[in-house]
């Protein structure tokens, strides 16, 4: 604890009301002061905006409080100024362009008006949406069933000669996620794109609210069902430093490890489906191959090809026993020759390359300013990943080589996902090479959280950075979960990497990017 | 005598028709080995169609008469197209629409109006797919046309049995422009048949789509004979480039086992094609849109210097 002081006093001389809660530092500023803060916070001292959230504390104090959270990096530390709001708040937005997207949210289900916005219009919910209700409020019943409305979205319109729209979606081509694409084309130039989603929406924080403890943790396996692991890793990290469980040492290996199959499998697909989608067969039969090994190897290590229910509170639900380990590690040797083979070749066709080369260039400017994560950020050449900022489970005890590209177009993608399967593949093995003995005593409930308290757990999924943002109440029960997936920052700038491209490149585009709907419309 | 000859238009003007499913699907298959799939089996277009030809139909309340016409009217011209070409016997020479132009027309005719039933229900997909179709079937006319023209300037006739009759004993006098045609006619043959690198046919992404999106809107028994039209020409294709730029096995007999043997010759030569498009479609990534006019010019510029040379000698 004194070392965070010691940290956060760096950033933080002046502020005297600090109060710890676990990994969170939180302060009240007046709410005339936020907008300075924040801009000091993340311009002056470049700290990046890890989540807005909001809370709903009429039941206390009378008031909501809106939570803005910065991470420290290198740390996994983060600093929280909040305020406390009746019903409007001064917008972040014409400063940090990255908060747009919060604000919207909190108006959209808190009703809290941030007020300089310049277009808040409503998010997820759809237009038969009632507009005055407001489901994360604690006095909307979680199983309400609200009249519809009769709105009306309105989609930007372009017009000019020969010019027209072609709206895809919300049920598409193959077995993928609902959501609409509104595309204004000139030829087969795409003017403008306009994604629209919120077809999945579930009320998932509403119900992480009202579920038992089991079925929160069953529910974080399910925000996004390709990132299972990722999420409830992320979701127990928060929980277990709202109660200071300690984590046996061999348990955050064996997290590293299976964090590592769950990117190696959803890259491999990803490297095969961005290959099919240009019609390169061979590559994706390949690869589609090569990640159904590593789906089969997650059944044979835990029974879930997509590692359901290995994540519990405190560790992990799975053993790996020592010749399982030796095992895992031949296999990884397979692995890596037979994908390197695979790649070899898919490198060297110039067909190939011709398609994913300068085709849906995402600029840095746009990825500076919309906050984007993972995959897409490192491809545009920002070295940001969680594992390395914000080192959580055994992360900081293992070296390995952070993959970036600059060029920011599909093929910047594509390779970043080809040297993050090596890096995971080298990853996984320095984890089972240093896997520390089984330890004697396995913490297991019940589980007492503090009271009051806030807490964060970041994990670097394979998309980008999974954020939880967990507060308890008076009698230390989970009252709020906020989850932020890595899509929810990346869909808007799906429009201007596509902008300028040929219709028919839409889908590899798309593709490259490989955002979740559901885990965007919670 | 007379009997035969029945016996072999009848066989003619069923073959196409009762064989393209089969080249489809041994495409298929071809493709499915090269990429490690076990793949469905080579008759499995058959029971697609028997599947679709049993079942509902849903017609879009915009549709015009046009829409409801256009698949037999397509179905009928492939039909034609197959009874007009040289498949197996020289026995059958149609004088009325075995002219290359006739031919390579009543190609464009199909297209024109599978583009309009395209067009027909106002959907968004297929207007742009039959945009791109035209652009690229206005771009590969020239280096089709050029190409067969080459071998009619060979033969002195423009009969397409006339010229698979006569160009044999010539062939390798005219070997140079013969070659240089062919990769003009190979080209204009992926282009017309939606294959690699212009289309692909396997896609499930509407917006890469050009002939299936086309179709999109069809269904049931309509799309059935969409379907079986699309492999009658890709089979009439195949027959065009194995009989005319490969001109030996068809035969002048009447004996029955020399018929066969043409048959099964035509066949082999039909697979060999089959094959050499898997094996394309396996190995390369589909062009991006606005480079297929580059290679579309290729093969009209190719198909000149070809002419250019049978003119020469």
């Amino acid at each position: 604890m004194t070392k965070y002081k010691d940290i956060i006093q760096r950033f933080l001389p002046d502020v005297e009301d600090l109060q710890y809660h676990s990994n969170l530092c939180v302060f009240e500023v007046p709410m005339n002061q936020i907008v300075s803060c924040c801009e000091e916070l993340h311009h002056r001292r470049s700290l990046p905006l890890k989540i807005i959230s909001a809370f709903d504390e009429r039941a206390e104090t009378g008031t909501f409080r809106v939570l803005y959270v910065f991470g420290i990096p290198g740390e996994n530390v983060f600093l929280a100024p909040f305020i406390r709001v009746r019903d409007s708040f001064p917008s972040l937005t014409p400063l940090i362009h990255e908060a747009s997207t919060y604000e919207r949210k909190i108006k959209t289900f808190f009703g809290l008006t941030p007020v300089g916005h310049p277009h808040c219009r409503p998010i997820i919910l759809h237009e038969n949406w009632p507009e005055d209700v407001y489901p994360l409020r604690k006095d909307f019943p979680w199983d309400t069933r609200v009249n519809s409305a009769a709105g009306e979205y309105h989609y930007r319109k372009l017009e000019g000669e020969g010019i027209y729209e072609i709206p895809v979606g919300p049920v598409l081509a193959g077995i993928i996620e609902p959501g609409h694409f509104r595309f204004s084309v000139a030829g087969e130039e795409i003017l403008n794109l306009e994604p629209r989603l919120g077809y999945s929406h579930r009320g998932c924080e509403k119900l992480f609210e009202v579920l038992p403890l089991e079925g929160k943790l069953k529910l974080s396996e399910r925000i996004s069902g390709d990132s299972s692991f990722s999420h409830s890793l992320a979701f127990c990290l928060a929980l277990e430093s709202l109660s200071d469980m300690a984590v046996s040492a061999r348990d955050d290996y064996l997290r590293v490890i299976f964090a590592e199959l769950e990117r190696l499998a959803n890259h491999l697909g990803d490297i095969g489906a961005i290959m099919l989608d240009t019609g390169y067969n061979f590559g994706g039969a390949n690869s589609a191959r090569l990640r159904e090994m590593v789906l089969q190897q997650n059944e044979n290590l835990t029974g879930s090809r997509f590692l359901r229910g290995v994540t519990r509170l405190g560790g992990v639900n799975t053993e790996v026993a020592v010749d399982e380990a030796r095992g895992l590690l031949a296999w990884l040797d397979r692995l890596l020759s037979d994908f390197t083979e695979v790649i070899t070749i898919a490198q060297n066709s110039s067909s190939l390359l011709n398609r994913l080369k300068n085709t849906g260039i995402l600029v840095p400017q746009i990825t500076l300013d919309h906050g984007i994560v993972g995959v897409a950020s490192r491809a545009v050449g920002f070295p940001m990943d969680a594992r390395i900022d914000n080192p959580y489970a055994a992360y900081g005890k293992i070296q390995f080589d952070l993959a970036t590209e600059e060029s920011g177009d599909v093929y910047a993608r594509f390779k970043v996902r080809l040297k993050e399967v090596y890096s995971s593949i080298q990853i996984m093995k320095a984890a089972l090479n240093n896997l520390p003995e089984l330890a004697v005593m396995k913490t297991k409930g019940p589980f007492e959280f503090r009271k009051e308290s806030f807490a964060l757990g970041l994990v670097e999924g394979w998309r980008g950075e999974i954020v939880y943002l967990v507060k308890t109440d008076g009698v230390g029960a989970i009252c709020r979960v906020e989850v932020r997936d890595p899509s929810y920052l990346n869909w808007p700038v799906l429009d201007y990497a596509g902008r300028g491209n040929v219709v028919p490149d839409f889908p590899l585009i798309n593709k490259s990017f490989n955002l979740s709907y559901s885990g965007n419309d919670l | 005598m007379t009997t035969t000859v029945f016996i072999i238009w009848g066989i003619h003007l069923l073959l196409i028709p009762a064989l393209s499913p089969f080249c489809i699907g041994v495409t298929r298959k071809i493709k499915a080995r090269l990429q490690n799939r076990a793949g469905a089996s080579v008759w499995q277009p058959y029971r697609d169609l028997r599947k679709l030809f049993c079942k509902d139909e849903v017609i879009s309340q915009d549709a015009s008469w046009l829409f409801r016409v256009v698949p037999y009217l397509i179905f009928a011209s492939t039909l034609v197209l197959g009874a007009s070409i040289p498949l197996f016997s020289a026995r059958v020479q149609n004088l009325l629409t075995g002219d290359f132009l006739v031919i390579v027309y009543l190609i464009a005719f199909g297209t024109f109006l599978l583009a309009l039933a395209g067009i027909d229900t106002g959907g968004a997909f297929g207007g742009f797919a039959a945009s791109r179709e035209m652009t690229i079937a206005a771009l590969t006319e020239g280096g089709l046309i050029l190409s067969l023209l080459t071998l009619a300037l060979l033969c002195h006739s423009t009969n397409l049995a006339v010229i698979a009759d006569t160009l044999g004993p010539r062939y390798f006098l005219s070997f140079v422009p013969i070659v240089l045609a062919f990769i003009s006619f190979m080209i204009a043959l992926l282009a017309e048949t939606c294959r690699y690198p212009f289309d692909n046919p396997s896609t499930h992404l509407e917006l890469t789509m050009i002939h299936e999106a086309m179709i999109l809107e069809y269904s049931g028994k309509r799309l059935a004979l969409l379907e079986w039209s699309a492999a009658n020409k890709y089979l009439v294709f195949i027959a065009l480039g194995a009989n005319l730029f490969f001109p030996w096995g068809i035969t002048h007999s009447q004996s029955s086992i020399a018929l066969l043997v043409a048959l099964l010759l035509f066949v082999a030569k039909a697979l060999m094609f089959c094959l050499a498009i898997a094996v394309l479609e396996s190995s390369i990534a589909k062009f991006r849109f606005f480079r297929l006019p580059d290679l579309l010019f290729t093969s009209f510029i190719i198909s000149i210097i070809a002419l250019g040379l049978t003119v020469k000698s």
